[in-house]
């Protein structure tokens, strides 16, 4: 066998081996069952109304929840923390007359989000129902979701973390960007999600989640009938977390 | 193609033998674990007897010991991107299965297998 | 005339430090971006409002001066023009190696780098500039080798369809890589000039890249090489810095003229240390005096001013990156237009960012491992001319 014989086999078996590879990965990839067809979701379209009247200045039941509940790192240095949810205090000036709200930030679960058209390994996703999703087992942690939300709203797993509060959901390596999932796990099984359940049991129910595709449902009610803001609406993201009194 | 044209001086075999054996260790290295690993105790020692809390596993035996890969794939995939929370998830497995060390860690470490499940979730 | 080539023989005491120490850089790399896997990204000094650091502008750089450098070679293989055909080869290995380059810093950037492997290809997103990049990137390392194969077998139709398949699969390339951010939704990257832009500061520094290289190896090697030759690629290089000004003038005009972008082009003019590197290092000492030693007739003749410019340039794209990368995310996304935020859990407002130690310590990895692989393929490849003429036209 001469140079040029091996070279040919050598380069056929790599090219039919990595494509085989690649082959065996793509069809065990799409199994059936795995289809958005059959999906629970359909038909529904989870939708926030953050009353900002109600919202009380130094309450944080709504952030702590969430970070017991979803095990968010928390590193108490404010370069490195995960934040599905925080609270900003806004100072707006008309003339010398000047006033102060606090305002919650969190994921807004755009109709077209940035993050998830970026996303080059689909872990970022948008479900059926309208909630934004990111799929840890895939994620890559190449961060230009990070770079794409217009919010500020994505978060990265810079850092390990030791103690994790709720045993019952994942905790998190280092690596992986997240944001609010609007707690889908509570969701798929009825419940409310975590900052809506402490809002209403310790505030005074500032935070409303509900169906906006369902006319009847509170949040659907207070869509139509109020003065709603949402975050950056010239951007055409179509944010589904809307402001009252903002 | 003559080599001449690319290559001045041929290099010598111990030069070529140095990258090839870096690229075929990893290779010859699971393929050495696996083989003996698998000689040593044979495929039946590795599971614990279940505490009896359910009669049956999800799927047969013969199933779950080749494909609990391809299930549990397809119920991540499901719970994640698609919500459908059904009867089968990581956590209930630990119901029967009590012990990670011995029911996961023990064929995985023989055959160099190591899934990162357990970087974020708990087993039970 | 039959231009010959050969390898190096690499013997000499030089070649030989030269190796140890471009293999030294890079296990020092390997070490640091162990250390960044075991312990996550933190450790480089990345946070949640500059999520992106030096790796990624390195990454572009390189990607640039691959783009750039298959260019030089694209003068003899497209254009057909025979006397740079001792450059051909050597150039088209460089942009290999470069665009190698580029992957591995992509590569240590990424928080799972155990899954960079699998999942973009398997789950492939159509929509996102990073899904389509890696396609064109792969495209291109491909290219090189076939060329690389056409040039040393001296296949003449073959050089010159892939020759020009290479030409314009560089400007893709670059394009590519300049879509990542000016199709993306910060303010200070948003920019459909971009792309464009992109390609013209690849070209600069790949000639100028060329231009170093060509004239460091030659005057080493102690082979004869043609002033006029270097002459004509610098005039080359001066027009592809006066396209650079061009495009940074118009994007920088834009900003500045828009009222909703005014602020925005406020703070990357006048905002920080990347203003400084825009004025001093890109404008200054990037731009205009390379310019101005290439365009004066005396400077512009003489091989040293030559190479004193094309080193200037290097270094001005390699600022010219930086202010691309960096002010684009430490420029706050105005959330609430009007208002201000007195308190806030994260960092709000203009957000500052230093290059750390061990990002510089990666940097330095990826470019032992290709100075590395750049030096074996001297010895192992006929990459060098014997000598570069002008050919006689009469010929």
């Amino acid at each position: 066998m001469d140079r040029r014989d091996f070279f040919k086999i050598a380069g056929g078996t790599i090219l039919a081996g990595t494509s085989g590879v690649y082959a065996i990965r793509r069809l065990t990839g799409s199994i059936p069952g795995s289809t958005v067809a059959d999906s629970p979701l359909t038909g529904k379209k989870w939708g926030m109304v953050i009353d900002l009247s109600k919202c009380v200045e130094d309450c944080t039941a709504c952030l702590d929840a969430c970070r017991y509940e979803n095990n968010v790192a928390f590193h108490q240095d404010e370069r490195w923390d995960v934040h599905w949810i925080r609270k900003i205090r806004l100072e707006s000036k008309i003339g010398t007359t000047s006033t102060e709200k606090s305002v919650i930030l969190l994921c807004n679960h755009c109709e077209k989000p940035p993050c998830a058209q970026v996303c080059p390994v689909q872990a970022t996703y948008k479900r059926e129902d309208g909630i934004v999703v990111v799929d840890h087992h895939r994620c890559i942690g190449c961060r230009y979701c990070m770079i794409a939300c217009p919010y500020n709203a994505r978060y990265f797993n810079f850092k390990d973390k030791e103690d994790w509060s709720n045993t019952d959901r994942p905790k998190r390596s280092h690596g992986v960007a997240e944001a609010c999932n609007l707690c889908a796990h509570r969701i798929d099984l009825g419940e409310l999600p975590a900052c809506v359940e402490a809002c209403s049991n310790v505030g005074e129910g500032a935070i409303m989640v509900g169906d906006m595709n369902d006319s009847g449902s509170e949040v659907a009610k207070i869509i139509m009938a109020e003065a709603v803001k949402r975050l950056k609406e010239d951007l055409g993201t179509e944010p589904k977390v809307y402001y009252l009194g903002l | 193609m003559r080599s001449k044209d690319i290559l001045n001086n041929k290099p010598s075999a111990a030069v070529a033998a140095i990258p090839i054996t870096i690229i075929l260790l990893p290779v010859l290295y699971s393929i050495f674990t696996f083989a003996f690993a698998q000689e040593k105790k044979g495929t039946e020692q590795f599971l614990e007897m279940p505490d009896a809390v359910y009669t049956k596993c999800v799927r047969d035996t013969e199933y779950m010991r080749h494909n609990h890969w391809v299930l549990l794939r397809v119920v991540r995939e499901d719970v994640v991107r698609y919500g459908k929370r059904g009867e089968i998830s990581l956590k209930r497995c630990g119901e029967c299965h009590t012990s990670r060390e011995k029911f996961c860690k023990k064929c995985h470490d023989a055959v160099s297998m190591k899934p990162d499940c357990y970087g974020c979730h708990y087993y039970p | 005339m039959e231009i010959k080539f050969e390898s190096l023989d690499g013997s000499s005491f030089e070649y030989r430090v030269m190796m140890i120490i471009f293999a030294f850089f890079s296990v020092v790399g390997l070490l640091a971006t162990w250390w960044v896997i075991e312990k996550g990204i933190w450790v480089t000094g990345m946070y949640t409002r500059v999520p992106w650091g030096l790796q990624i502008v390195m990454a572009v750089y390189y990607i640039g001066l691959s783009a750039g450098s298959l260019v030089i070679s694209g003068l003899y293989g497209v254009f057909g023009k025979a006397e740079y055909k001792p450059f051909a080869r050597i150039a088209v290995y460089v942009a290999m190696l470069f665009l190698i380059a580029g992957l591995l810093s992509i590569l240590t950037d990424q928080g799972r780098m155990d899954r960079v492997f699998v999942e973009p290809f398997v789950h492939f997103n159509l929509q996102s500039m990073f899904s389509i990049n890696p396609i064109l990137y792969i495209g291109h390392i491909l290219i090189c080798i076939v060329y690389l194969w056409a040039l040393f077998c001296e296949k003449k139709t073959l050089t010159k369809v892939i020759a020009t398949l290479a030409f314009g699969w560089a400007f893709c390339v670059h394009s590519g890589t300049g879509a990542i951010f000016g199709f993306g939704a910060r303010v200070l990257y948003e920019s459909p000039l971009l792309p464009a832009s992109f390609v013209a500061a690849a070209m600069a520094s790949g000639t100028a890249l060329m231009i170093l290289l060509i004239v460091t190896l030659f005057k080493i090697t102690k082979r004869h090489l043609d002033d006029e030759l270097i002459i004509w690629l610098g005039r080359f290089l001066a027009i592809c810095v006066l396209v650079v000004v061009y495009f940074l003038a118009v994007e920088n005009a834009y900003r500045a003229y828009v009222v909703e972008l005014r602020h925005a082009a406020v703070y990357y003019l006048f905002g920080g240390i990347h203003s400084l590197l825009f004025w001093i290092g890109l404008i200054f000492i990037g731009c205009i005096i390379p310019m101005f030693i290439l365009f004066r007739k005396k400077t512009g003749k003489s091989i040293r001013w030559i190479v004193l410019a094309s080193s200037l340039v290097i270094f001005g794209v390699l600022c010219e990156r930086y202010v691309i990368v960096i002010p684009g995310l430490t420029n706050p996304p105005e959330l609430f237009p009007g208002m201000e935020i007195t308190f806030s859990a994260i960092q709000e407002g203009f957000a500052s960012y230093t290059i750390s130690f061990l990002e510089v310590l990666q940097a330095v990895g990826v470019f032992g491992i290709i100075g590395f692989l750049f030096g074996l393929g001297l010895k192992l490849f006929k990459l060098l001319p014997t000598e570069a003429r002008i050919l006689d036209p009469n010929i």
